[in-house]
Order: C-alpha cells, then structure tokens, then sequence
C-alpha cells in the first residue's frame, strides 16, 4: 500500500472531465496525491523527456487511446524510443471507451501497457493491478 | 443499346464465317477467325460482347474452347453452333453453364438474329445487375461503418457521464440526490448496454475468432462483478459449478459476449415476487467442448415468444427492459462459433439456456 504513495500518476486524455473524473477517483481512492494532467500527447512526451521529470521513483501514465494529433498509439511509438533509463521507470495503463478488438489487441502488443483498462476508470481494479506491479 | 456490340466468331469453315459476316456487319461489329488462338488474340485487346463458337472444329471443339476462356472473359455471352450429332455435349455444356445457348447448323438466319438480340439484352442486363449489386455492397458497406464509428463515438461521452456518477456517488451525496443520480445511472446503463451490442453486432460479422485459454473462474468473477451494478441484481443469489478437464480454448471476448447477454437478462427479468432470487451457472467442460447452463427462477418466457426471442428488435415488452438486440447477437456470436444455444423457460417459474461451444485446445 505505503508504495503506491510514491508513484507519480500522468494523465494523459484530450477529455478534461475524463481528467478531472479520474484524477479524483485517485485521489479518493487514495492511491496517490503525485498527479500531473495533461490534455494531449504531446505535452506529455515533452515532459518525460525533460529534466523535470522525476525518474527516481515509479511513473504511471494513464493513456487515452483516441485524441488529437498524437494518439494514444503514437504516443506508445515515442515512447518506445526513449531511453531505457526513462523507460524502466514507466508502466502505461491504456484507458479507453473503445471497445474495438483491434485496439485492444494492438494495444496488448507493446511491452510498456500493463492493462488496458476500459472508461469509466475502476479505480479499485486499478488498484489491484498497481499492486500486483509494486508491492 | 447505344453502346456498339462486338462479335467475335470462331468457325474452321470459312463458309460460314462469311455469310455470318455478311448478314451481321451492317448492325454489329463482328470479328471472324478460324483459330482459337487468333480468338483469344482478339479477346485480350478488344471487350467482346458476345462469342460465337463451332462445336466440330479440328485442334478444339467448341465447348473446351469456351471453358479456356470462360473464366477471363466472364462477362462475354458464349454461344455455340453445332450440328445435331453432338447434342450431347451441348445439354451438358449449357447445363454447366459454359454456353448461354446454341444454334443449331444450318442455322436460320432470323433465328440467329433474335438469338443475338437476346444476347445483348441478357449482356446489358449483367452487367446493370452487377453494377447495382456493387452499388449495394458500397452503400452497405459504408452504412456498417458510420454504425460503427458512430456507436463508438457514443460510448466515450457515456462512459464520461458514467465516471461523473461514480465520483459523485464516491464522494458521498444527499439521499435526495442520490436518488436522481441512480436514475442517471440506470438510464445510462441502458443505453450504453444498447450501443455495447450495436458494436458487437458489427465486431461479430466483421471479424473471425480470437481464441485463447479461457479461465471459467475468472471470467465469471468479471461479469458477474460487471452485471451486479444493475438496480435488480441486489439480493440475488448467484451459484456458481465447474467441471473442468484440461484446457479449454476458445473466443473469451465473444464468449464473454454470449454469457453476459444471457446473465443480464436473467437478473433483469428476474421475478421480484420470489423470496429468494437465485441464478445458477454450471459449466462442464471436456476436450471436445464446454457447455454452460444459466438458469433463474425469474419470470420465465412465454411459450409463444420463446422461438421469437432470437429475432432482431424482439423485445419482451412486458418489461421495459431493452431493445431487443442481446439474444440476436448471442445467436448470431454462437452460430459464428459453430456452437449450439438452447432455452427452456416456464412462466413464473424461470429460465434456463444451454449454450455450447467447441473447444479449440
């Protein structure tokens, strides 16, 4: 329980009540007080990329799959080119409406994504993967 | 017919392709040759409307001439003239559909005129009936498409709502306003469990099946973990008996499809009058095949609606529960899975489907 604390939640969604949905589920779940919104892709990249980012403890990016511009996919892409040292501390949860096969499946493919968890966010599901994943 | 007619006309006696030329040049463009391989010549550089072709013919009889060609040149009527001696061939030939008809020689030169004017009708009509039927298929095509997209567009702002719902109620409200919000919710669900369908319907005639190691226990806990939000499902009891040996492979997701349609129904129209609700799920599972019973002690089925309820749009309307699309799907996801689905049901006493599925291990 006590390591969930550290984690550092990213989310990721072009939908700002998805955003202000799930970062209060978070809250009030009380998994985490470390959450940082972003409302596209590319603002994300950026940060992870730059010196702000905290790499020292756990990174947990809940990623839409369908948005503007660079979608959760593409998103996966660069991520995927990063460093190792950015990559080793990032664990991706897909959060999506969709419930196409073909997005899940391809989804499933990339070795960052956990889960693919579907919208509305169980937050107590989520719970239960972050735990199975750090403690 | 504007369009101007090719012939094209394959004889060894040259006699004949004369005085064919002759009584044919002025209305249509005819081309005659005594080789089957100047024919094909022809064939390949000009859009032929109709193949005249001698069975009797040395290197080629008429009928093989037409079978080399059939499958390039499609759309060409194919016509064979012949002698009475080979009828033989040509009731085979025709009733194979190699040659639309034929002409028997001496051949009568009005009876060859309306026999080409025929020809072009059938031609013309071809091609018209192709031309709507791919017309068809486009507009179908694009209609299964904006259904698709356009459910999936749907459900993002449900599931927003439904996440909006889910703090609210998280975060602790008035009674009074819990109590709006639980209708927000109740309506929501239904309608997103009606656009969920819609997807499916279209996912199931799209795409062929998934299959993976399915594990009974699991899956069970998910839906019935899903389905126990529902307002009916408080106070129901559900059992659950698994017999299981070896593994079982198969389409989850389709299969997780078929068994939470049919555990939905049976909570939704489950029988409030009873003291104790219950749902009973048994699957029995071997090399060959699973197979899953749900029952309820709910309403049950009316007799009369019991074969009707794989129909589209069949709802049950005593309840005003659905659009009626669930069980289609569920037919529909089976059949695809070359199953078998099965229901007995008694009024006010409940309802029992068998559904089976071949396992793929």
């Amino acid at each position: 329980m006590s390591n969930l604390k550290h984690i550092i939640f990213h989310l990721v969604d072009d939908n700002d009540i998805d955003i202000a949905v799930n970062s209060k589920l978070l809250q009030i779940a009380k998994i985490s007080e470390n959450i940082l919104i972003y409302n596209g892709a590319g603002k994300f990249l950026d940060f992870i990329k730059s010196d702000n980012a905290d790499l020292s403890v756990p990174n947990v990016v809940l990623l839409d799959i369908m948005m503007p511009n660079i979608n959760g996919f593409q998103c996966l892409d660069q991520l995927t080119l990063m460093d190792d040292k950015i990559k080793r501390q990032i664990t991706v949860f897909m959060v999506s409406s969709s419930i196409d096969r073909n997005d899940i499946r391809r989804a499933e493919s990339y070795d960052l994504v956990e889960k693919i968890l579907e919208k509305p966010l169980d937050i107590y599901l989520l719970k239960k993967y972050l735990e199975e994943v750090f403690e | 017919m504007q369009e101007q007619i090719n012939i094209l006309y394959l004889d060894d006696e040259e006699q004949n392709l004369f005085s064919f030329l002759a009584l044919f040049r002025r209305d249509y463009n005819v081309f005659t040759t005594t080789s089957a391989q100047e024919a094909v010549q022809y064939l390949n550089s000009n859009i032929v409307h109709i193949i005249f072709s001698d069975q009797k013919m040395p290197d080629v009889s008429g009928v093989e001439f037409f079978e080399t060609i059939r499958h390039d040149f499609p759309d060409a009527v194919r016509i064979l003239i012949t002698g009475y001696a080979d009828i033989e061939a040509v009731i085979d030939a025709i009733n194979r559909g190699q040659v639309y008809r034929y002409v028997t020689k001496p051949w009568d030169a009005n009876e060859l005129k309306v026999c080409i004017e025929n020809a072009v009708e059938k031609y013309t009509r071809d091609k018209e009936l192709m031309k709507k039927n791919r017309e068809l298929e486009r507009v179908n095509a694009e209609l299964e498409q904006f259904v698709y997209s356009a459910s999936h567009d749907m459900r993002a702002p449900l599931a927003s709502i439904k996440g909006v719902i889910n703090v609210a109620k998280a975060e602790g409200i008035d009674e009074k306003s819990a109590g709006y919000f639980d209708m927000i919710e109740r309506s929501t669900n239904r309608l997103n469990d009606f656009v969920t369908n819609i997807i499916y319907f279209y996912q199931n005639t799209q795409t062929d099946d998934i299959d993976g190691d399915v594990n009974f226990d699991i899956m069970l806990d998910e839906l019935i973990e899903k389905y126990s939000s529902y307002e009916q499902a408080g106070g129901i009891d559900f059992s659950r008996n698994i017999a299981k040996t070896g593994t079982f492979k198969s389409d989850e997701h389709r299969l997780k499809m078929i068994l939470g349609n049919i555990l939905s129904n049976a909570i939704k129209f489950s029988d409030n009058k009873k003291e104790k609700r219950t749902i009973d799920i048994e699957i029995v599972q071997n090399a060959d095949k699973a197979v899953f019973k749900i029952a309820d002690n709910g309403i049950g089925i009316k007799s009369d609606d019991l074969n009707k309820i794989y129909d589209m749009f069949y709802p049950n309307t005593d309840k005003n529960a659905g659009a009626g699309v669930g069980l289609y799907i569920v037919k529909q996801a089976v059949d695809k899975m070359k199953g078998n689905i099965s229901v007995k049901s008694e009024v006010g006493i409940g309802t029992r489907f068998i559904v089976e599925i071949p396992n793929k291990a």
